[in-house]
């Protein structure tokens, strides 16, 4: 008698097990799909919105990004921005935004220059987290935006 | 949080006259936590940990200002130009999210 009421509660207990799983698995994906973002998640379209405040961006030949096609690694990508301005009080380049379209967080560096810098130029290093584009988007001290994008494939991500 | 960072200021080129533009490299020894890492020994998630703020200024009067996420790789580098108007002090200033700051600086001699 024992045995058997012990290989009816297995069953019993496996039949609950049975119902809880499932329920498990879906906050399981739930958490998955909010993992990836962090605190500062921002999507691409709402950082652009929030750096032009609606304002038309132009693409354009002045601005030169310089990107490698392929990155083996996406936790080190070096990113160059060249911008052709005279840096002069009246024409200068007032921003230069650095943006990826499909990180958790799309914003990488936001940087203010002004006439004593001479040139409008900014390097730095940034991480992606899979093959999408990086935009460098400019503004220019008339108020005007310009932009310039280059997609770049990503063996490795480096935002995990 | 008063443990000073390694940290390096670069001029390029080295010889340089007034009126030329140089390069002014900067770079930090920083983790750049994302928030996301978990930590391989413990296994816990690491939390952010970034630099958000860098300034470079010449004798006091800022001549970039940056605003910067945790997308920037870890041991961030920065480059930016300088036209050189005489001697000076370059200094970059830098805050992270947990209010740790630090700042380093080096001397801009022009010669000729």
């Amino acid at each position: 008698m024992e045995r058997r009421k012990f290989i009816q509660g297995m069953f019993a207990a496996s039949a609950v097990a049975a119902t809880i799983v499932p329920s498990a698995l879906v906050a399981k994906e739930e958490t998955k799909a909010k993992v990836p973002k962090g605190k500062n998640a921002l999507s691409y379209e709402e950082a652009v919105k929030a750096i032009t405040g609606g304002k038309a961006v132009a693409d354009s030949q002045k601005v030169s990004l310089t990107v490698p096609e392929i990155a083996e690694n996406g936790a080190v990508v070096p990113v160059k921005v060249k911008v052709e301005s005279a840096m002069t009080e009246a024409e200068h380049v007032k921003a230069i935004h650095v943006l990826s379209t499909k990180n958790g967080n799309a914003r990488c560096a936001d940087v203010m220059l002004t006439p004593m810098n001479g040139k409008g130029y900014f390097a730095t290093r940034i991480k992606l987290g899979g093959t999408q584009d990086v935009v460098a988007l400019v503004e220019m001290s008339d108020g005007s935006f310009l932009r310039a994008a280059k997609p770049v494939k990503v063996t490795i991500g480096g935002c995990g | 949080m008063a443990e000073a960072r390694k940290s390096m200021i670069k001029i390029k080129p080295k010889k340089f006259k007034v009126g030329d533009i140089v390069k002014v490299d900067f770079i930090v020894i920083h983790p750049m936590d994302t928030g996301l890492k978990k930590d391989k020994k413990t296994g816990e998630v690491k939390p952010e940990h970034y630099i958000d703020n860098v300034t470079f200024s010449l004798d006091g009067k800022p001549f970039t200002t940056m605003k910067i996420w945790e997308t920037v790789s870890t041991n961030p580098y920065f480059s930016v130009n300088l036209k050189v108007a005489g001697k000076g002090k370059i200094t970059v200033d830098y805050t992270d999210n947990t209010g740790e700051k630090n700042s380093k600086s080096k001397k801009l001699k022009p010669k000729g």
